[in-house]
């Protein structure tokens, strides 16, 4: 029979692993039956130290660390993967911001001869007479505007009226197209109106060199559309 | 201006790369220590779940997870300590969920959890009061469980668990110490088991 007062020590001194000491020692020299309680807490706490180990320390299968390097080799994969369509993308990026840059020059170019259309406008304009003013200055446009190679554009603005409206030096619309040629018409019949209309034009622009090439000598004036203008009005000049 | 727009992606690129070799450097140190560190999460899952297929399982998951965290707990203690917390979290989940499917079917069929045959007395014995024991163990509160565990776990000084588990060394000793208590206050009965021990 356990003596209760050094039960709680008994369990403690098993637990604890250590040696009893003191009074408890003493008491178990002259105990019998606490010895034996003490004994078999002794085997208790032991049985569960081997029982906690085994619990604790099993053996790890082999298949564990195959199984993990092949997830890792998953969970890395994909991330290369992104890395490389990132590389792709930016790759692009870069080619499409080059190939605006390479293309931007050429639209500036044109956009300044556009800007430097409109600036002679007022230059070119000539007084009005019976002919509709604003009909007059948008062709005057063309005409003192346009160089030797401008004719190429005009052209290409008849043929295409979408990139004529975007682009102010080339706009020739169809119904400023017939009120020029009746403009032409009204010329033809009076050779002192187209004179005196036209001489005006170098006069005023005389910093242009644009105005020269036009003075073009020995091309007869012949009421045509489109690209001919230009031509009748450098003949008009003649008169 | 042009440079500048050309110059973004090139240092993306090459950010990018330096972050490749981080995480190639992070994988090669990882699977350095993959073997001590599959060990670690295999005996926290196994000694919860008892059963060796579940522990596995567990320990692939916790090493995947410790593994994409990996780069920020590059501090060894900080990282057992990390790896012991989440296979012992995700252990405890699985047994939860594995206990709720148990009482499931054995609604279905009663009969099931029969004794294994005893061919040596000791042998069944010992079993049945590991059984006894595995049981207690899983009764026990967590911090404590923890702890306990890892102090019968082979090569882990009182020192390290406390670095693993983040409580100071008295705690862990006091843990242990309280653990032991409270199972053998719950095997006691079972004494008579250990006498062939
Ligand atoms: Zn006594």
């Amino acid at each position: 029979m356990l003596c209760e007062h050094y039960k709680d020590a008994l369990i403690e001194a098993a637990a604890s692993g250590a040696a009893p000491s003191g009074e408890l020692r003493e008491h178990l020299a002259e105990c019998a039956s606490c010895r034996a309680v003490f004994g078999q807490e002794q085997s208790l706490f032991a049985a569960i130290d081997t029982g906690l180990h085994a619990a604790a320390n099993a053996k790890i299968p082999l298949s564990l660390l195959p199984r993990v390097r092949a997830r890792l080799e998953e969970v890395a994969t994909p991330r290369l993967g992104w890395v490389q369509q990132l590389v792709f993308a930016c790759t692009g990026v870069v080619l499409a911001l080059v190939i605006f840059l390479m293309a931007r020059p050429h639209r500036a170019a044109r956009e300044e001869l556009a800007k430097q259309g409109p600036v002679t406008v007022p230059a070119s304009m000539p007084p009005a007479k019976s002919v509709n003013r604003e009909e007059t200055s948008s062709e005057g446009t063309q005409i003192a505007a346009i160089p030797v190679n401008r004719s190429h554009t005009l052209r290409d603005s008849t043929s295409s009226p979408s990139a004529a409206s975007s682009n102010p030096e080339v706009l020739v619309p169809p119904d400023e197209r017939e009120a020029f040629a009746r403009l032409v018409g009204v010329l033809n019949e009076r050779s002192d109106l187209g004179a005196s209309l036209l001489a005006k034009v170098p006069e005023k622009e005389d910093g242009l060199a644009a105005v020269d090439p036009l003075q073009i000598p020995d091309i007869e004036i012949k009421p045509l559309e489109g690209t001919e203008t230009e031509t009748s009005h450098g003949a008009g000049e003649k008169h | 201006m042009q440079e500048l727009v050309l110059n973004q992606p090139v240092s993306t690129a090459r950010s990018e790369l330096v972050r490749e070799a981080a995480q190639a450097d992070a994988r090669r140190e990882f699977e350095e220590r993959l073997a001590e560190c599959g060990q670690l999460a295999f005996r926290v899952a196994r000694a919860v779940l008892r059963n060796t297929a579940d522990a596995e399982d567990v320990a692939q998951e916790a090493l995947l997870r410790a593994y994409q965290s990996f780069e920020r707990l590059r501090d060894r203690s900080r990282f057992n300590g990390w790896l012991v917390r989440i296979s012992f979290r995700l252990a405890l989940d699985r047994l939860r969920s594995a206990k709720r499917r148990d009482r499931r079917e054995a609604l279905w069929s009663q009969p099931a959890h029969l004794p294994p045959p005893a061919t040596v007395e000791d042998v069944a014995a010992s079993k049945q009061f590991q059984g006894h024991l595995e049981r207690a163990l899983e009764e026990l509160p967590e911090k404590l469980r923890l702890v306990l565990l890892l102090s019968a776990m082979e090569g882990h000084t009182i020192d390290e668990i406390a670095s693993m588990v983040g409580v100071p060394l008295g705690t862990v000793k006091s843990r242990i110490f309280i653990a032991r208590k409270k199972l053998a206050e719950k095997l006691r009965c079972y004494a008579n088991t250990i006498r062939t021990r």
